[in-house]
């Protein structure tokens, strides 16, 4: 049974893989950009702790903010799943009709399909940017704090994370039934998680009613859990508490997008063909 | 003068083709305004909470910050509502073969490009700068005179030509590359350093702003005159400069570019 299903899966993997190859001098140029936001983000928090008196701001330190920027940069690239683009394109042109009709899970090609995009790079991009992290750590503060069970700990919840967020945005993507400018409601969404997700700004610095509201949506468990994990902020039923929520959400999500399916399967009308 | 005459005329059927096309699709025209003012508000919870904590940014008060971040605002609208076609040239249209069609009509086909279509989502930006802008004037501790409104209204044209200079040299990689879609995002992802005072960065990355991919050009330095009266020749004379530089090598990099240009695909 499981040799069957990898042996249908596997070549989604390896197409993915091929994909990457193929446009890698443009995804160089697009991580370039992403990483001059980063230092922007860099340069605005240098000019806070700078023209503030406290050293440290709601738990962060600047050398532990520094820190956490790189590795929201980095757990925000090894997270990103295309799938509301990907699904809502599909249902706009009607070529979704293609994946009905064919014995294989629509969901499942697409998580191996991305895996194989996304396990080549993800690995060229973390190895160096997690010794950064500790390098910058190390210097900043003195102190040697890498720990390996924390490593472990920050990879398994970003495992959760990412698939929290892929079948969050397969869900998102059947809202092409409703709005069929993508680039749009995408954009829209993009901004909203990454509020959401303490991409902008740490929750911590938020008012305390609105983290703890956060802290409990499926966003937080994005980018926040991990990031916080590695900078060991979390400990003991602090830290069990939010890989369950975690868990919790993938399997939501994970239900939600099946539901969806069934619902569309209903809905949808193809034209042409 | 005809020529200009001629330009104006194919500008003003092409602007009436996409309100017609706009009206078709309104939905997507609300969802695209809202979106990119989602973005700015996010930005600017970014800074509400951030002055909680400290009283000035490295000696600049929030009003002042929010000034600059507007202004930055209002020229990145303008090239965006007008200008937004040439990332379709760096991200599909010359990948996919479809640029021969613009070789083939007799007009300039910088020019066809840049008019062909309008991007109505650049409202969203256009507004919240020009609503940030008219926020913090009242609270300035500015001296206005007439000489100082005129230099921002006369200096958001040129202003806007570097936005646009800057995705033309970008997008016309794609004649020789086939695709530049990513090049463009990387450049203009450098007007991210335009929201905030250039203070706020090291001498390296000054530079960097200033003279070579000049986005400080387009809000910091026309602030530096406007708020403070500082040296009114470099704060307005280089954007002015810049503006002609860029889009002059613009047009150049794509007339050079058409010539290396293979049609793809079949």
């Amino acid at each position: 049974m499981m040799k069957r299903k990898l042996k249908i899966y596997l070549p989604f993997v390896n197409a993915g893989m091929q994909e990457v190859a193929t446009y890698r001098v443009n995804w160089i140029f697009f991580m370039l950009g992403e990483a001059l936001s980063c230092f922007v983000t860099y340069f605005i928090w240098a000019a806070v702790y700078s023209s503030g008196s406290k050293e440290s701001m709601n738990g962060f330190t600047m050398p532990q903010m520094i820190v956490y920027i790189v590795l929201m940069f980095l757990t925000g690239t090894i997270i990103a799943s295309d799938g509301a683009f990907v699904v809502g394109e599909e249902i706009r042109d009607g070529s979704i009709i293609m994946r009905m009709i064919k014995p294989v899970s629509y969901n499942a090609t697409f998580l191996f399909q991305e895996l194989g995009n996304k396990l080549p790079t993800e690995i060229a991009i973390a190895v160096p940017m997690i010794i950064t992290v500790e390098i910058i750590r190390t210097v900043m503060s003195g102190m040697f704090e890498f720990n390996v069970l924390r490593l472990v700990l920050y990879i398994l919840s970003c495992a959760l994370a990412y698939l929290i967020n892929f079948y969050f945005n397969i869900c998102f993507g059947f809202i092409a039934f409703v709005i069929k400018y993508l680039w749009g409601a995408n954009m829209m969404k993009n901004v909203i998680v990454g509020f959401l997700s303490g991409m902008v700004i740490p929750l911590s610095f938020l008012p305390e009613a609105i983290e703890k509201v956060f802290l409990f949506l499926p966003f937080s468990s994005l980018n926040y859990t991990p990031v916080m994990i590695y900078m060991g902020k979390y400990g003991g039923t602090e830290l069990l508490y939010c890989v369950g929520l975690q868990i919790f959400w993938v399997l939501f999500f994970f239900g939600l997008s099946k539901l969806l399916w069934k619902a569309s399967v209903k809905r949808l009308s193809a034209q042409g063909g | 003068m005809k020529k200009i005459k001629r330009m104006l005329k194919i500008h003003r059927i092409f602007m009436a083709q996409e309100f017609k096309r706009m009206m078709e699709y309104k939905g997507d025209f609300i969802v695209g305004v809202i979106g990119f003012f989602l973005v700015q508000l996010s930005n600017l919870m970014f800074l509400w909470i951030i002055f909680g904590q400290i009283p000035n940014l490295a000696g600049w008060s929030v009003n002042e910050v929010v000034f600059i971040y507007g202004l930055s605002l209002i020229p990145k609208g303008i090239d965006h509502f007008f200008f937004d076609n040439l990332w379709s040239i760096g991200y599909f249209t010359v990948r996919k073969g479809d640029f021969d069609k613009y070789l083939t009509r007799p007009v300039n086909t910088l020019f066809h490009v840049l008019v062909e279509k309008i991007q109505i989502d650049a409202l969203g930006e256009f507004i919240m700068g020009v609503a940030l802008v008219c926020a913090s004037v009242p609270n300035l501790h500015t001296e206005w005179d007439v000489f100082r409104i005129l230099a921002m209204i006369f200096m958001i044209p040129f202003i806007t030509l570097i936005f646009t200079g800057v995705k033309t040299i970008t997008a016309s990689v794609a004649f020789w590359t086939k695709r530049s879609g990513n090049v463009i995002y990387m450049f203009y992802t450098f007007s991210e350093f335009a929201k905030y005072p250039a203070t706020i960065y090291n001498r390296f990355v000054q530079n960097i702003i200033t003279y070579i991919i000049p986005f400080a050009l387009t809000s910091y330095f026309p602030a530096l005159f406007i708020l403070k009266g500082e040296n009114p020749l470099f704060n307005l004379g280089m954007p002015v400069l810049a503006s002609a530089v860029l889009m002059g090598t613009g047009v150049l990099v794509w007339h050079r570019g058409i010539r290396a240009y293979e049609s793809a695909g079949s």
